[in-house]
């Protein structure tokens, strides 16, 4: 029943397709980051909070995107950015908790649906470093994977000073012989490339801490730890990383303006790190749920339905907006005035887990989810 | 913040997770050491110690002796696979029990296969997961509480039973059909089920009858609902009865992928099934039952759900009308099917003796296990017997859960099965309960072996004195084991190598003991 020997690091030359999810955590307003500036019922419902068209940039139809994340926008016109508009899950308690338990579990389904990907597609133990949440904890969505968490690269190389244990460690697995043995040796040799990277990533903290402290930003700098694994060519297959504080009850504008940049400047400066290793690397980018089309008293709005998700990367056709938009009348909003989920989220992963991996089966990846895969690759 | 899966609950975020907080008292509180690690009087520690178990007492260690061969002898070898790992003074204590190693050996495993009341069982491990009172609810109450408690609760029990247990065999067991029976306990539901599952259908069973596991688990509200079970109904003839369970019913409970049914055989088996549920948090599915959340989680049959017509399944025929006797006629078709004894006696070859398990061991455990109509303990007693048994000696790799156990034990550092082993867990992809889909985690070694990492990490952690308890003390435990030279012996099972002595002394003090818990040697078994 032993499988084909898996190469513990890959060599050099051969190195894996990523899949990177980011999480908007607290529900981030879809009609906001990529408004329907064209659609009159949109100016009508949100008379406050409603972009104009001189705040932001061309998309696609009725579409444009909010000035504050014009780092994305080049990567829309050089076709590395799809976004899916009316995008969400089924789950319709409006609940933080319940909308995120579904997205990252897939449904009434054991396991994450990024930790049952790999594990479906045999890459769970890949190697030493398969996946891992920029976090302190792992992600829900890797379930059913093995997985680290880190914020930096020094919580996973071994203890510092066990140069002379790594060697005589390193002899006796040399002796060991078979596939053991080659274990052995495979894991110390990517130890010794970890330690090369946080090397560098210290000299790299220790300048940042010469900043001004504004400067910083975890989330970026997590995209960026995120894109150092993966030049480092230690296995890695998936990534999580959240950035959270998108719950714009009150006072949405002023919320959102300092979080898009900070969304956009990460994904731009992490495809731009990643470099000749964009096109291996797919991102996506969802939320447990958009917000009401109509804002309420304290300038905000509330929990909604169909939000945006995006995928990203170096080899996405992107270009599009993905929506099926009938405007935001009265007959089409869902109870109790919002954007009805047109585009189930499991629709979008499926395209691209079976980009990725073509033989995985989505029937088991999703159980409960029988709507085809969303045309991204078509 | 949401509380992440490794995180222990709080009160408020059982609230705010729409649970009903009326057990809000009961957290997790973080102690470090669970109760069983109290130092005992030496009567109680040695009616614990026999006839096959050990208690660990942390606090103060005795000398004790270790296996001095040059090769793993069958004692050591017995002990190392029948048991999660050896600890301080088993070896010895077995050793003493016969003139020869072989005949101490036999006196071993003979203890070991007799255990198997399974009442007494029970109040043990119950009394060794005291403190985790949530899992031992009723399986209603179970609902109460946060499934992210309940998770950590049961894998915390695992733990504290694994490292702890005087019945180790049984421990074992209780993992070998957690994994045959695979729940996972984030899918829906079950997320409330599993503790139940865990405590009245693994653990009831483990080291008694095949066929009476086999319907404890078909009938297990846990199950029903990770296989859908609970959806498989045919109330018109145009209805198609829900096949998940049926199909791995017999797939990977009991003939196995290539047993010989069809297709066919899939479908009648699950035509066998429908009209039986479970009430769940959902209530759908469960018109007939009470309103709101009373009789949640029991499982009922509903008559006007069943396909009451003639079946055929394996070439057997069940006569129309049965209703619920169905059930029981499909079991018996499928445990007596000779497949089944062949796929059983394969994968506990697998687990006891060698990845490849070799054809002559399989064909005897599959016979003890026959002749014995699913007995485990019998069958067990067969496979043990095999010379390939005998002589397969550290040969396994210890898939992490088991090495993280067999470290504990090996050192006698008690734990409670928390956060920091967890962790260790998790990071390895060996969480207990957790395997996403229904063959259970994989039983060979090689599929492991990217966790080496992870296992040196912790080795130099605990090492270095960064994860151990504070009534924990390493040079006590070094004492107790003589010197180095003892040391190595008793966690390698043999006599090192001059290769291992010495990259142990060149090894600085403070690592020495990791790098003893990271070689080669102590990764097998």
């Amino acid at each position: 029943m032993a499988q084909t020997p898996t190469l513990l690091i890959e060599a050099e030359g051969k190195p894996s397709q990523v899949l990177v999810s980011v999480y908007l955590r607290g529900g981030a307003d879809g009609l906001h980051l990529v408004p329907p500036v064209g659609d009159d019922d949109y100016h009508k419902l949100r008379p406050t909070l409603a972009m104009k068209e001189k705040d932001t940039l061309p998309l696609e139809g009725v579409f444009r995107l909010h000035n504050n994340l014009a780092p994305l926008h080049p990567f829309f016109e050089q076709k590395q950015l799809a976004i899916i508009h009316q995008a969400g899950t089924p789950e319709n308690s409006r609940s933080h908790f319940e909308a995120e338990d579904y997205l990252h579990f897939g449904g009434a389904s054991g396991g994450g649906w990024l930790g049952k990907f790999l594990h479906l597609t045999k890459q769970s133990n890949a190697g030493p470093l398969t996946a891992v949440s920029i976090s302190e904890h792992i992600s829900d969505s890797l379930h059913g994977t093995a997985a680290v968490a880190m914020r930096s690269l020094t919580e996973f190389a071994l203890p510092k000073q066990t140069e002379v244990f790594q060697q005589q460690l390193g002899k006796l697995y040399q002796l060991t012989g078979g596939k053991l043995g080659q274990a052995g040796s495979e894991t110390l040799a990517a130890v010794q490339r970890i330690q090369g990277l946080s090397v560098a990533l210290q000299d790299e903290e220790a300048r940042r801490k010469g900043q001004p402290k504004q400067a910083r930003d975890e989330f970026v700098d997590g995209l960026g730890l995120i894109a150092r694994l993966i030049q480092a060519n230690l296995g890695l297959r998936a990534a999580t990383i959240d950035l959270g504080g998108w719950d714009s009850h009150f006072g949405a504008a002023v919320l959102l303006n300092s979080l898009m940049p900070r969304l956009a400047k990460g994904l731009a400066d992490f495809a731009t790190a990643l470099g000749k290793d964009f096109p291996r690397v797919t991102i996506v980018v969802m939320t447990e749920f958009g917000r009401r089309v109509g804002e309420n008293a304290s300038l905000g709005t509330d929990h909604g339905r169909g939000g945006v998700h995006w995928v990203m990367g170096g080899s996405v056709p992107g270009g599009k907006v993905f929506a099926d938009w009938k405007g935001l009348g009265g007959s089409i909003l869902e109870y109790p005035g919002d954007v009805p989920v047109v585009h189930d989220y499991r629709g979008t992963l499926g395209a691209v887990c079976r980009h990725l991996e073509p033989a995985v089966d989505l029937g088991k990846l999703f159980p409960s989810y029988e709507g085809g895969v969303l045309p991204i690759y078509a | 913040m949401k509380p992440s899966s490794e995180s222990a609950p709080s009160s408020t975020e059982c609230h705010a997770r729409g649970q009903s907080g009326r057990r809000d008292f009961l957290r997790w509180t973080g102690t470090a050491v669970a109760g069983l690690s109290v130092s005992c009087d030496s009567r109680m520690r040695k009616a614990m110690l026999g006839p096959i178990g050990d208690a660990i007492d942390a606090v103060k260690l005795e000398p004790f002796a270790s296996p001095a061969g040059k090769e793993i002898d069958l004692l050591s070898h017995a002990i190392s696979r029948l048991t999660w790992g050896v600890t301080p003074g088993l070896y010895g204590y077995w050793r003493q029990q016969a003139t020869s190693i072989e005949a101490a050996a036999e006196k071993f495993i003979a203890a070991s296969v007799a255990v198997r009341d399974p009442k007494g069982l029970a109040e043990v491990a119950r009394k060794q997961a005291s403190r985790q009172e949530a899992i031992q609810e009723a399986v209603g109450e179970l609902y109460d509480f946060n499934p992210r408690q309940l998770n950590f609760e049961l894998t915390q029990a695992a733990l504290v039973r694994a490292v702890h247990s005087p019945n180790q065999l049984y421990e074992r067991m209780v993992a070998f059909w957690s994994d045959h029976f695979n729940i996972d306990s984030s899918k829906a539901d079950c997320r409330w089920l599993k503790p139940y599952d865990d405590r009245e259908v693994i653990r009831p069973h483990a080291l008694g009858k095949f066929s009476d596991l086999l319907r404890a688990s078909a009938l297990s509200p846990a199950m029903l609902f990770y296989l859908d079970g609970r959806q498989n109904k045919r109330r018109k003839p145009e209805d198609k009865p829900n096949e998940n369970y049926a199909r791995e019913l017999l797939e990977l409970h009991t003939l196995g992928v290539h047993g010989g049914y069809t297709q066919q055989d899939v479908m009648e088996a699950a035509r066998c099934l429908t009209g039986w549920t479970v009430k769940g948090k959902d209530n759908k599915l469960f018109s007939m039952g009470p309103k709101g959340l009373a009789g949640i989680g029991s499982v009922v049959f509903i008559k006007y759900n069943h396909d009451d017509g003639a079946k055929t399944v394996l070439g057997k025929t069940i006569a129309a009308g049965g209703g619920p006797k169905d059930l029981d006629a499909l079991l018996e078709i499928v445990t007596q099917h000779p497949s089944t004894a062949q796929f059983i006696a394969t994968k506990l070859c697998r687990h006891f003796i060698a990845d490849e398990p070799p054809a002559a061991a399989i064909a005897t455990t599959a016979a003890a296990f026959t002749k014995s109509s699913g007995d485990i303990p019998e069958t067990l007693r067969a496979l043990f017997a095999t010379e390939s048994f005998r002589t397969a000696r550290g040969t396994k790799f210890k898939r992490p859960f088991h090495y993280l156990v067999s470290l504990y034990r090996a050192l006698g550092v008690p734990t409670d099965g928390g956060m920091e082993i967890q962790r260790a867990l998790r990071r390895m992809g060996h969480m207990p309960f957790d395997y996403p889909t229904p063959e259970g985690y994989a039983d060979v070694g090689e599929d492991w072996m990217s966790t080496l990492l992870a296992r040196w990490d912790f080795a130099l952690r605990l090492g270095r004195g960064e994860t151990t308890p504070a009534t924990w003390k390493q040079d006590q435990f070094l004492t107790a084991a003589g010197n180095t030279t003892g040391m190595l012996q008793h966690l390698l099972g043999r006599k090192p190598t001059t290769d291992e002595l010495t990259a142990l002394q060149a090894t600085p003090e403070a690592d020495q003991l990791a790098l003893a818990l990271s070689l080669p040697g102590f990764q097998l078994y």
